[in-house]
């Protein structure tokens, strides 16, 4: 197959799973598209040696981590962190599809994962929309996969909390 | 994991996540065919630059053994054919034509003069020589200079003071 053909395949099949990802890192979706471009570059130049096949997702998951840390070094913390305020304030920049939630339950879901914090919800992330193994979501995010495991747990239990509260207070 | 979380973990499947953009789609897609062309030229460059590989490691070789061929007093002019004699190297000092050489002094430095055990009175000096070769190659015409540079140390009798 030809190379172009066989990236265009394989973008097709990954940038929902990568994007989500860029998402958890990114302060809107047009920085996501753009690290996942950077991120194509990267690893194009790393399959060039691997006779132009696209590349393995998690090395995939390895270089937009990657590339997001340096972003988010040269743009300051306190930048990112004031513009995402902003971001969840305005409620129309969202990384999962709202046409799909359909129920209420949904939306609460959606908005709850947005505000895990930034550890919990890679881990989440990559789990559910990436589909890696704990094994390699340790290997993408340098940690250990009991680590990994313990992250993503924690993740759900966090919003199982919330979302209980949150229907309690519904509920009276 | 208790059920709760297995149906939490249910939901949250469902929420798919949001795909490239249309403008981002396509972004990437010229992107990938600018990365494909890309490769695809160097490959191309780099399978037409091989005579220029050749050529310049045959200039290597030739300037290593006209250098070498010099520094043991052989006769410059006939270190080309001593390299069209072997086997291997041969091919490519054959494809270059002799066109020029030139050698001089470039650095000298005064000698010292010592004694040794058996009381010989002698004199030590060092001197830079460069030597430059000019060679074409006969297929594309190019003219490859090689200058080579060696250093040289110079022990001999004091025969005058």
């Amino acid at each position: 197959m030809d190379p172009g053909e066989a990236w265009r395949e394989w973008l097709e099949e990954s940038a929902p799973r990568l994007l989500a990802y860029a998402r958890a890192r990114c302060n809107d979706a047009q920085e996501a598209e753009d690290l996942l471009q950077d991120a194509l570059i990267k690893l194009w130049g790393y399959q060039e040696e691997r006779e132009c096949r696209p590349p393995d997702l998690p090395l995939a998951f390895s270089v937009m981590r990657y590339l997001g840390l340096d972003r988010g070094r040269r743009k300051g913390r306190r930048e990112k962190r004031d513009q995402k305020i902003i971001q969840f304030q305005s409620g129309e920049d969202h990384w999962l599809d709202p046409t799909l939630e359909d129920t209420e339950e949904a939306e609460l879901l959606r908005k709850e994962v947005e505000e895990l914090p930034d550890k919990l919800r890679e881990a989440l992330t990559l789990k559910i929309w990436g589909g890696l193994t704990f094994a390699e979501i340790g290997s993408v995010l340098k940690i250990s996969h009991n680590t990994a495991a313990s992250r993503y747990r924690y993740a759900l239990e966090q919003l199982q909390k919330k979302l209980k509260h949150l229907q309690n207070i519904k509920n009276g | 994991m208790d059920n709760t979380l297995k149906n939490l973990e249910s939901n949250l499947e469902t929420l798919a996540p949001r795909g490239l953009s249309d403008r981002g789609r396509e972004n990437c897609h010229q992107l990938i065919d600018q990365l494909v062309e890309d490769y695809k030229s160097s490959t191309r460059n780099s399978n037409q630059g091989s005579w220029k590989g050749t050529a310049a490691a045959a200039a290597v070789a030739l300037g290593i053994g006209i250098s070498g061929g010099w520094f043991l007093g052989m006769d410059r002019a006939s270190s080309l054919l001593v390299e069209d004699d072997k086997s291997g190297g041969a091919k490519d000092v054959l494809v270059f034509e002799h066109l020029d050489h030139e050698s001089w002094i470039l650095a000298e430095e005064s000698p010292n003069v010592y004694v040794t055990k058996s009381g010989e009175i002698r004199e030590i000096s060092r001197e830079v020589e460069v030597t430059e070769e000019v060679v074409q190659h006969r297929e594309s015409g190019l003219v490859v200079t090689i200058e080579t540079t060696d250093h040289h140390v110079v022990d001999a009798p004091k025969s005058d003071f």
